[in-house]
């Protein structure tokens, strides 16, 4: 196993001998072993470069490093006990990429989502329901309601508050729909009308000593 | 029973008194029937635009038909008002095309463009002569823009656009308004009308009308507007134009009714979609408190953007992500995490993982503001997409936590959760769970505790699951599963029936003590 005392900055020898086969020999510790030993002994005046280190791992305690191999294909790439290599510089920017992956964070941005370009109003480009519409198209009809049509108050034919505010149920003259008017604009507009409304609805609740005072004169 | 004829004459006047009751209740009935039909009328027309005004009922009938013969016949009609000399005829002919534009079921939009109506639309948004005559044209012409592409194309080549910027300056309230929805629509199509606007200037012109006595419903527009000028990627808008935006958004965001809050939380959550120097501009102005407030409300127009911005905002440099930690998003998160609209579990549990993917000090964050139950329970029940999720921030957080945190995630559960869900379909999930629990076994080398770690994992069924995933289908996924079994639970080959009695041995990683000391 040959070394040179000072290898060249940048293409650092590795003492052991490496060969593709190896890598194939994963799960079998043992014939591994054996066959690096034949290997650096048939081709011990050969020497493999490594070109960069990839990834680290801890197999049974020991760190080893995936190498990428000068003038081999990625698919040479073979994991190699820390203790084997002697190419601290390209361990060393290894690690340092590594730090600097994590302080990126593995954050994650959010999903692109599928931005239509002229999504149809209508046509509700099956965005969530609480997605904002990228185009509305305005329905409101300007109609006229209630005071508003500027019709003659007649006379109020019913009352509800089923919307959370007290409205009318305002007839009026020289038309047949009737349509609702808030209490609070029809109390200002038309109060006599208002009240018609209120005392033809107005009940008196009689008192049992009456009742019994009437029965007695009767009688 | 002595009746009192005398009063009878009184008594029917009265309203309940002295009648029988059957005819009471059919009056009651009349009235409650009166009542409702008024509601209900008043809800269709809403909804059809079938107006009953005396003038219109001529023509209401023709136009809430289908048939394109009649609609061929109104819009020549239209064509014919438009295009005489009389500003009546105008009106009338413009306001005629507005309401088959606005009705409810398949405006003509296609007809109206084919009749080349459009330039005489564009024509009469410069008719200052003519309020009226500027405000049909203007909803007519918004409602084609509100189209595909295409139709919005048709607008702007017959030259709205210059037209309706001019209109944002109306006196009249309601066309400026209209002409704000209508570049609305226009801004919305895409990034190239959004470009083209902005380099007629239109931020600037938007901006003047954003006034504190503008009325609720004139903002709105004007919100949401701005924010589909701030909407889209490929490109983003221009840096320049947004921080033309950001300050009134800024403004926008602090006001109280949910519609403007929520588009302009939009817009925010467009703008922070992006690389970190986007997001930085955004964080800069100061707005990520509110925006942690806005996530506390109920309303899920208001919440959905709120959250999204937040999770944006978690999605950059570790600096952004403090800003947000300091404003307080990890005491919001948790009920969030917990929602009952799984859409928000999702989008809560990647904000979580983003911040799980920073420095071990933003993970002692999470775990002192108690985030790590709520996720683990998403591990157990959330849908298989929150799920997901919660496993990215599991891996991540393993990843950057010191050896103390991994082990009490351990200990809350972190690991028996993901051990359950070996079992899903999704090849590239079980890598990102394999990632996490070969990274807890790094910490427990650490700790020198792997043995017990491997106990752990085979007692709540883990092994038997890994064991299985060297089966998988996936290369990716069985090779990670060989190697993790080969790398801590083979440590006598030989011996495959390989079992300890070490129930009784007290274990740093059994999650089910309370008790935090480690055994070294």
């Amino acid at each position: 196993m040959s070394q040179p005392s000072e290898p060249p900055v940048d293409a650092p020898a590795v003492t052991a001998v490496p060969l593709p086969e190896v890598k194939l020999a994963a799960t079998a510790g043992k014939k591994q072993n054996k066959k690096k030993v034949e290997e650096v002994v048939e081709e011990e005046e050969e020497e493999y470069v490594v070109e960069k280190v990839l990834d680290r791992r801890v197999m049974k305690g020991k760190v080893e490093y995936l190498l990428k191999w000068k003038g081999f294909s990625d698919e040479d790439n073979t994991w190699e006990p820390e203790d084997n290599l002697d190419c601290p510089d390209l361990i060393a920017e290894f690690l340092q990429s590594q730090k600097a992956a994590h302080e990126a964070g593995g954050k994650r941005k959010p999903e692109s989502e599928p931005e239509g370009a002229g999504a149809g109003a209508g046509a509700g480009a099956g965005a969530a329901a609480e997605e904002s519409r990228p185009k509305k198209r305005k329905d409101e009809p300007e109609k006229l309601r209630g005071f508003a049509r500027g019709l003659d108050p007649e006379r109020i034919i019913g009352a509800t508050d089923s919307s959370g505010e007290l409205m009318f149920l305002m007839k009026w003259k020289n038309s047949d729909e009737a349509d609702l008017v808030p209490a609070k604009e029809a109390n200002v507009k038309c109060p006599q009308v208002v009240i018609s409304f209120y005392e033809e609805r107005l009940t008196w609740h009689s008192y049992p000593t009456e009742e019994e005072e009437k029965k007695e004169d009767k009688n | 029973m002595p009746t009192a004829n005398v009063t009878d004459a009184r008594m029917t006047k009265f309203k309940n008194k002295g009648k029988e009751p059957s005819k009471l209740r059919e009056r009651r009935i009349a009235v409650c029937v009166e009542l409702r039909k008024a509601q209900r009328s008043e809800s269709i027309l809403k909804k059809r635009n079938i107006s009953s005004l005396p003038d219109d009922e001529a023509l209401s009938p023709e136009y809430a038909t289908d048939n394109k013969e009649v609609i061929s016949i109104a819009i020549e009609e239209i064509i014919c008002n438009v295009n005489s000399n009389s500003k009546e005829q105008q009106t009338r002919g413009c306001q005629a095309a507005r309401k088959l534009l606005s009705r409810e079921r398949n405006p003509p939009l296609k007809e109206i463009i084919d009749a080349g109506l459009l330039a005489r639309f564009v024509d009469f948004l410069g008719r200052d002569d003519d309020p009226t005559l500027q405000f049909e044209a203007a909803w007519a012409l918004t409602n084609i823009a509100s189209g595909t592409s295409w139709h919005t194309q048709q607008v702007v080549e017959n030259g709205a656009v210059p037209a309706f910027i001019t209109l944002l300056g109306s006196p009249m309230l309601h066309i400026s308004e209209q002409a704000v929805w209508a570049l609305g629509n226009i801004a919305g199509d895409g990034p190239a009308y959004r470009d083209a606007l902005i380099a007629c200037n239109v931020i600037p012109a938007l901006l003047a009308r954003l006034t504190p006595d503008a009325p609720v419903g004139y903002l709105r527009n004007l919100t949401w507007t701005l924010s589909n000028l701030c909407r889209n990627k490929n490109p983003f808008p221009p840096l320049s134009a947004v921080q033309q935006v950001l300050p009134s958004l800024v403004q926008l965001l602090h006001l109280g009714d949910k519609d403007v809050l929520s588009d302009a939380c939009w817009a925010i959550s467009y703008l922070t979609d992006g690389s970190n120097d986007r997001i930085d501009v955004v964080v800069k102005t100061g707005i990520v408190p509110r925006v942690v407030a806005l996530m506390e409300f109920e309303e899920l127009s208001v919440l959905t953007p709120a959250l999204r911005s937040m999770g944006n905002i978690v999605s950059g440099s570790d600096q952004q992500t403090q800003v947000a930690i300091d404003a307080g998003v990890l005491s919001v998160l948790p009920r969030l995490l917990r929602h009952p609209k799984p859409s928000v579990q999702k989008e809560a549990a990647w904000a979580v993982s983003n911040i799980a993917a920073g420095p071990c000090q933003q993970i002692q964050q999470l775990i002192t503001c108690g985030l790590l139950p709520p996720l683990i329970d998403l591990l157990r029940n959330g849908d298989f997409k929150t799920q997901r999720e919660a496993v990215w921030a599991i891996t991540n957080y393993t990843s950057g936590g010191t050896v103390d945190q991994v082990v009490q995630l351990v200990q809350s559960g972190g690991l028996e959760a993901i051990l359950d869900l070996l079992h899903i379909k999704d090849a590239k999930t079980i890598l990102v769970i394999l990632d996490a629990i070969n990274n807890m076994f790094l910490a427990a080398t650490k700790l020198g505790e792997t043995e017990k770690l491997c106990l752990l994992v085979e007692e709540v069924g883990g092994l038997e699951r890994i064991e299985q995933l060297q089966n998988h289908e996936n290369d990716a996924v069985y090779r990670t599963a060989q190697e993790l079994i080969e790398k801590y639970f083979n440590e006598d080959v030989e011996d495959e029936c390989f079992k300890t009695e070490a129930t009784e041995r007290d274990f740093v990683f059994k999650p089910a003590e309370v008790d935090k000391q480690f055994n070294f």
